[in-house]
């Protein structure tokens, strides 16, 4: 009793401190290591097996890189898909950023029914994580109802198409017309997919100090000028966790091609596989994370306090 | 002065300044309004378009849900049916076994999500307040946890429960919720630290000083403090939990929640309306059950979204994570 008594009162308190840290944070790490690090590691060694589903679990065979081969070289869809997949990712992540960020600036200003305006514009935060959300872009196969496309065909006319020859342009070059077909095509998706992008651009915008505006006003600035001296260096500490966000976003949602290709594969009993699909794909979008950060880290206006 | 005695001389006014004017100033301030003019309309057209882009699918759900059997096959009805009826919604109501499945999500969801804002805000408040061995590698896992998709661990998951015999019990769910790993968990811990970093230290010096241990701090210092806060994240969890539809997938196998029953819309809908899985159904009427079940299993999320939006906009603004 004393001599325990002695040796706690020896332990300091940055000590005692440290130990109650595990204290808070110690049922997350053993349920991490059960739900998380175990099964991330047993799914890095199914991509090395070849695996079969047995009555007492998983039991696998090392057959070494031969899955990555089958995911590369002989599956009919894996690198096609996945090509598209970072292919759309680096096109519509620019877009939803300057489109959050327009919007926000747009839904900052003072009008009559903003709060509604706003409260529209965060609806989607709500709809578009769940199923209802591929119901609605009619991803969701309706075979037996062919005649529901003229449903859902409102925002799937070619329209760009159509207003460029009427506007008389013809002879734009080719990425550029595709480009801007494919982000009026997918103006949906981005306004769908913008909601928290938006939020968090104008929680930004309200962290503006009312000092710096009336500075760029007395100093007699346009609008144009006071968004690039003034906005965008403020809400550029935010561009980034924005852009990681909507990368991140758009990698791990369950309804595109590449994730969709896996779940067919986890379907036809073929872990081994799926799980170097899964892995493949996982270690690509780290990269280009990785290259986001290095790039966007160097031309962001941090404030000093 | 009645108001028109006032705008009469508020105008007088003006021109007064008018005429003390030059050429050129009066020319800039006319520019001036005309361009806020132009703008105002420009920006009304766009926030009305974008409105209608994000208001048109529920829009069409509740015109759908609502309208009687004869509008169905009537070409001429498109967004307002000429009977008004509830038919269609308890068809589909009745088809998705509504019931069950809606308490059987409450229960998932409501413990889950609950069990999961407590075990994350103790783990964020972990992160924020204390230093220990290996803590930057420790919330390097937390950021892990939010890039890695739950499908690359969810098969040695589903063997895990397997042994344990858990498939088809919410355990599947509660568990991992109860340990801070449930769906989008490091997220929320992210959050919380993030929050709990903003809160002032003093706080906890005193209940130290007044002799209150770290647990005692916690429950009763910090927690009352953080409440809207908890409020935002328990309701992002609500949200998550209820869209969750590939994690509820995995573990279960049938249609226990109503994310499953609407991904899984189509073969419960041929079962149920028509009892004979390979009839082919006019395509509009298969598009209205459609989209009464979707408007079914959204309703419970609009109406909390009404009520509550504050918390969910405040929140994120609130929360720390910007600025």
């Amino acid at each position: 009793m004393m001599k325990n008594k002695k040796t706690r009162k020896k332990m300091s308190y940055e000590k005692q401190k440290s130990l109650y840290g595990y204290g808070f944070i110690g049922l997350w790490m053993i349920g991490t290591l059960v739900f998380f690090i175990i099964p991330l590691f047993e799914s890095l060694l199914y991509s090395f097996q070849n695996v079969n589903p047995q009555s007492g679990g998983m039991k696998g065979d090392w057959v070494g890189f031969s899955n990555y081969i089958t995911a590369f070289a002989r599956d009919p869809h894996y690198r096609t898909y996945l090509f598209d997949v970072t292919a759309d990712m680096l096109r519509t992540t620019p877009i939803i950023l300057i489109f959050s960020l327009f919007s926000a600036v747009l839904i900052n200003q003072r009008f009559k029914g903003r709060a509604f305006v706003r409260a529209v514009f965060f609806l989607p935060v709500i709809v578009a994580s769940g199923p209802v959300y591929s119901v609605i872009t009619g991803d969701m196969s309706t075979s037996g109802a062919e005649g529901a496309a003229q449903f859902s065909t409102v925002f799937e006319t070619d329209m760009v198409t159509e207003l460029l020859e009427f506007t008389g342009i013809y002879g734009l070059s080719q990425t550029l017309t595709e480009t801007i077909k494919h982000t009026i095509d997918s103006i949906f998706a981005i306004v769908w997919k913008s909601g928290v992008q938006i939020l968090v651009f104008l929680a930004a915008l309200q962290n503006i100090p009312p000092s710096a505006r009336e500075a760029a006003q007395l100093e007699g600035a346009t609008s144009w000028e006071y968004f690039w001296k003034i906005t965008f260096p403020y809400v550029s500490p935010v561009i980034l966790a924005n852009l990681i966000f909507t990368v991140v976003d758009s990698f791990t949602d369950s309804g595109n091609k590449v994730m969709g290709r896996i779940i067919a594969m986890q379907n036809d009993w073929k872990y081994g596989v799926a799980a170097a699909m899964v892995w493949s794909y996982f270690v690509i979008v780290m990269i280009i994370i990785g290259i986001l950060f290095l790039i966007a880290g160097k031309h962001i206006y941090y404030e000093v306090e | 002065m009645t108001r028109k005695e006032q705008k009469v001389a508020v105008r007088a006014r003006q021109q007064k300044h008018l005429s003390l004017m030059s050429k050129e100033q009066i020319s800039y301030v006319k520019r001036k309004k005309a361009v806020e003019m132009i703008w105002r309309i420009f920006r009304f057209l766009i926030i009305s378009g974008l409105c209608f882009v994000i208001l048109y699918p529920l829009l069409f759900m509740i015109s759908c849900a609502f309208r009687d059997k004869n509008d169905m096959n009537d070409p001429t009805v498109m967004w307002i049916p000429r009977h008004l009826t509830l038919d269609v919604i308890k068809e589909t109501a009745s088809a998705m076994k509504l019931g069950k499945t809606l308490v059987n999500t409450l229960v998932i969801n409501i413990g889950c999500s609950l069990l999961q804002v407590i075990s994350s805000a103790v783990t964020g408040y972990g992160f924020a307040r204390f230093r220990f061995r290996g803590k930057n590698i420790l919330f390097g896992i937390v950021i892990l946890m939010i890039l890695v998709p739950p499908q690359v661990i969810l098969l040695p998951q589903y063997d895990l429960f397997n042994s344990l015999g858990m498939i088809n019990t919410p355990w599947t769910m509660y568990l991992p919720a109860m340990t801070a790993n449930g769906i989008k968990s490091g997220i929320m811990i992210f959050i919380f630290r993030q929050f709990f970093r903003g809160l002032p230290r003093e706080l906890e010096d005193a209940a130290c000083l007044d002799g209150c241990g770290p647990f005692r701090t916690f429950a009763e210092i910090m927690v009352p403090n953080a409440l809207s806060s908890f409020l935002t994240v328990f309701l992002f969890a609500v949200v998550w939990y209820w869209n969750d539809y590939y994690v509820c997938n995995s573990f279960f196998s049938s249609n226990q929640t109503l994310a499953l029953t609407i991904k899984n819309i189509q073969p419960v809908l041929n079962a149920a309306l028509f009892n004979d899985a390979s009839l082919r159904v006019s395509a509009r009427e298969y598009v209205v059950w459609t989209q009464a079940a979707c408007l079914i299993s959204i309703s419970p999320m609009l109406v909390m979204y009404v009520f509550l939006q504050k918390y969910f906009t405040e929140g994120i603004e609130r929360s720390g994570l910007v600025g």
